[in-house]
């Protein structure tokens, strides 16, 4: 047979001339064993060094990955036109503050925004002075969809951009946007690229970036750490810190057996249990919370049976205790119960009320609605990754007290994902962070354009299958006068509550682990900055203390 | 030999041929977009549609299929979805950490696991030793590498401060080291990088390898019981030699024909030991690299990692079989 191996005769037996000694294999080992153990790291130069423990980021073009990692790391190394303000020793992302930006005015339409540029900002590497033209090239390359950049729709408002002088730039928008300045923060789409750095480097540009921010990126060993550099001409001033090695360390157990050994100052967490806390806490280090960070809320199908009656929504929020969840999940002050569909230090937030905690009333609301034995929700899909099974096991058994029986099938995030937007889930388990205004965030969840339909191919998240708030959100879009779109949104978390549809649990915040004995920052701990989706919006200010 | 070398070479195109389709097709036929997966909750509608053109996976599945078949022939895996490195590049700078853990890790395998196994053997009737090592052997097998790959750390790592945390080591330097002849000029430096790549490699070289030991040493085990009992050796130790010479020069090398073949296997075992390790030990490598890819969709990833696996185990099985003409000569090949 093809490749078999045949035998030959016995009789071709040649005793052993050369035996295996495991002696040799042995002090061969003890040498290679000694050499290891003698080796002593090499001491690093007397730099200030920060030292993070994170996932490895997707890409360093700031314009094109939505995940947390890399979110966090452009802060070190990009910078937008306008940034989050610092007020009574605090970081709002209520107020924006010049940043790349010196000033800007608004035309009396409310369409045309002039920014006029700091003069002298360098990017890095030598790829001389931002003007203008870098501004233009920043926005234009998303708007125009270049592939792999991933936040053009949050500047669809633009309709033209003017370069009028090596210092100006002139935004014409397609109608008055009342967050127009939130975009231009430092984030996501506000970042601002060396157009000649992308034109030259093309495709390589993901892992060559070019920023006007406080470290420059000097190189990557994939799998395992990137290291930056402090910008010596950045335009605010150069860092305290020589240098950021940014690790990366998929497991949370592994980064804090770093962060006690001293291999770590600062950890950016998977996911912040109480015992994560707990042992943050044992070995002296400390939690930066940042708010307003994601929230974790159900959203109900309204369209699909049982649930398109208004009882049975209703029963299934007197079935949820929302306390229970979230001292469960974040115990004290691991993260905040959830005050309304729209999260605290989103621009128009207003408090909500949802139905109480009560089991027996959630029973009697079935049997009205003709459910007298409860109901049965088969096959319901549930990731298997951060918060999603926690929070799902611990609804399933409040559920269950109330009649109705969740059969539940874990699944891979990214099956999560695709299922809940097939319709498969008839309440929906969902998280996320926006920027910080109601409409960006009502947009998403609750335009009727972003309905999921696997007839259409349409994939938006608006799992609720909510139509009710589309007037609404046009008129907040058009309204100057900050109080009127106030009013508008709380007239919207006026309807969430009385249609039923989104039941919010926990306001997690954001949260590094810090060894405060190594590296400080101006901020206090708890809540000492709001930002988005990274920790810490200034790293420019953390300081290395020994 | 050569001819048979060849032989085995073609088969072994239709293999990787089978191979890549069936992780082509299975990557698609899991449920999951890899667009979705990268935006998660930040996924809209357009964006998603935008991301998957720009991928090309609204190319018919046909079209996409030929176009992978035809740049992996070329060696041309593509681009990786997440990170958009070319996937060629990326298996080339993780392949060496996944191969140099493999390689120690079956080092310790051998070392612990065949010894055990044939003192097990030949102590077998002496309760105050098999048990023990059977013991051993057991508890290797029960134990979980993460397990073990997390106790080590905070042991020799932590609280010892022996060993580094994570990382593995500079053995881009010793490979550059070894391309540019460097190594023959600065001896010292290459020495001091090649201690550095062992001062990593030693706890997960050990946690993986003695999890493997176990399984080594229980086929080690019944490998020598079953050559032991052959008649050679009632001869030999009839002829009057002594049991160590029964032992080295009769049992031990005819027992090594079937632990060979074990080898092999072995070789697909402890490859997909390295997901677990690299993970807890924080090493750059394949098997961490395949899981995140498969994780994130991320098919030319996912394509290239496997199609490496697989080309590796074809590769060893056929140096295993190789290698049997050099432990049995008995052996040829036609």
């Amino acid at each position: 047979m093809l490749g078999s191996p045949t035998i030959r005769s016995a009789k071709g037996e040649k005793p052993m001339s050369r035996p295996v000694r495991f002696p040799i294999f042995l002090v061969l080992l003890s040498m290679l064993a000694f050499v290891g153990l003698v080796a002593a790291p090499v001491a690093e130069a007397q730099k200030r060094i920060v030292k993070i423990a994170a996932k490895e980021p997707d890409t360093l073009d700031p314009h094109a990955s939505t995940i947390g990692q890399s979110q966090a790391i452009y802060r070190f190394m990009y910078r937008g036109l306008t940034r989050f303000a610092i007020r009574d020793g605090k970081v709002t992302t209520a107020e924006v503050d010049p940043d790349l930006a010196e000033s800007w005015t608004l035309s009396p339409d409310g369409t045309v925004w002039t920014f006029k540029l700091k003069k002298g900002v360098q990017f890095h590497k030598g790829f001389g002075e931002l003007t203008a033209q870098d501004v233009k090239f920043s926005f234009e390359r998303q708007i125009n969809r270049t592939p792999g950049t991933r936040f053009g729709v949050n500047l669809e408002v633009i309709k033209a951009i003017e370069v009028v002088d090596p210092y100006t730039v002139q935004i014409a928008l397609k109608a008055f946007d009342p967050i127009f300045l939130l975009r231009m923060v430092g984030y996501q789409q506000g970042y601002i690229v060396s157009k000649k750095a992308v034109e030259k480097l093309g495709d390589q540009f993901k892992w060559n970036p070019v920023g006007t921010g406080p470290f420059y990126f000097e190189r990557n060993s994939p799998r395992e750490k990137l290291t930056l550099k402090a910008f010596d001409k950045y335009h605010a001033g150069r860092p305290q810190i020589d240098e950021v090695q940014w690790f990366d360390v998929p497991e949370d157990a592994t980064k804090l057996i770093g962060l006690e050994k001293g291999t770590f100052d600062l950890l950016y967490p998977e996911a912040v249990t109480a015992d994560f806390a707990d042992q943050v806490k044992k070995m002296g280090s400390v939690i930066d919370r940042r708010g307003p960070g994601g929230q974790e809320r159900f959203y109900i199908n309204m369209t699909k049976a049982p649930f398109d009656d208004i009882r049975v929504r209703k029963a299934f929020m007197h079935a949820i205790d929302r306390n229970a969840i979230k001292e469960t999940m974040y115990p004290a002050g691991l993260a905040r119960l959830a005050s309304s569909c729209v999260p605290p230090g989103y621009f128009g937030h207003l408090p909500m009320k949802f139905p109480e905690h009560n089991a027996e009333l959630a029973k009697k609301l079935l049997a009205e609605a003709g459910h007298p034995n409860g109901i049965t929700i088969k096959n319901y899909f549930i990731s298997k990754s951060f918060f999603y099974p926690k929070v799902l096991t611990l609804a399933q058994e409040q559920l269950k007290q109330a009649g109705i029986n969740v059969e539940l099938q874990v699944v891979e995030h990214a099956t999560y994902h695709e299922n809940i937007r097939k319709n498969l889930n008839p309440f929906v388990l969902y998280g996320g962070t926006r920027l910080p205004d109601a409409d960006p965030w009502l947009s998403l969840f609750f335009d009727s354009k972003e309905i999921p339909d696997s007839a259409t191919g349409n994939k938006g998240s608006n799992f609720a299958h909510y139509r009710a708030m589309d007037d609404l959100l046009v008129a907040g879009r058009v309204e100057r006068d900050v109080k009127k779109r106030a009013a508008i949104y709380a007239e919207a978390q006026k309807r969430l509550e009385r249609d039923l549809v989104c039941l919010p649990i926990s306001d997690v915040p954001g949260q590094w682990a810090r060894n405060p004995k190594r590296v400080s920052t101006p901020f206090d701990a708890e809540y000492g900055e709001f930002s988005l989706h990274y920790s810490y919006n200034y790293p420019e200010l953390l300081k290395v203390l020994n | 030999m050569l001819q048979y070398v060849l032989r085995r070479l073609l088969v072994a195109v239709p293999m990787l041929l089978g191979a890549m389709s069936i992780v082509f097709f299975a990557m698609r036929v899991l449920p999951g977009d890899p667009c979705v997966a990268m935006m998660g909750d930040q996924a809209t509608t357009e964006a998603l549609a935008d991301c998957t053109r720009n991928l090309g996976l609204s190319r018919p599945l046909v079209v996409q299929y030929v176009d992978y078949l035809w740049r992996s022939i070329r060696f041309d895996f593509g681009t990786s979805f997440r990170q958009g490195y070319p996937v060629s590049e990326y298996i080339g700078r993780m392949f060496p950490h996944t191969f140099v853990l493999v390689v120690s890790s079956a080092f310790v395998a051998a070392l612990v696991g065949i010894p055990v196994g044939i003192v097990s053997a030949l102590k077998r009737r002496n309760p105050l030793v098999d048990y023990p090592l059977r013991i051993l052997a057991l508890l290797g097998l029960s134990m979980p590498v993460f397990w073990l790959g997390i106790l080590l750390l905070i042991v020799f790592s932590l609280r010892l401060d022996l060993f580094p945390l994570i990382g593995g080591g500079d053995l881009d330097g010793v490979l550059a080291m070894l391309g540019s002849g460097e190594v023959f000029s600065q001896p010292r430096d290459f020495l001091a990088a090649i201690a550095d790549v062992l001062h990593h490699l030693a706890l997960p070289a050990l946690a993986l390898g003695f999890t493997l030991a176990a399984t080594v040493s229980r086929l080690s085990r019944s490998a020598m019981l079953e050559v032991i009992s052959q008649d050679y050796i009632r001869t030999a130790r009839a002829k009057g030699q002594g049991e160590r010479a029964v032992v080295y020069k009769h049992a031990f090398r005819n027992m090594m024909v079937p632990l060979l073949t074990i080898i092999g296997l072995f070789v697909a075992v402890a490859l997909t030991g390295t997901v677990l390790t690299e993970t807890v030990f924080t090493r750059p490598g394949l098997g961490k690299m395949l899981v995140d890819a498969i994780g994130a969709r991320d098919y030319p990833l996912a394509q290239g990692a496997i199609t490496v696996f697989t080309m590796t185990i074809i590769f060893v099985n056929l140096v295993v079989d190789m290698l049997y003409a050099v432990v049995d000569p008995r052996i040829t090949y036609r």
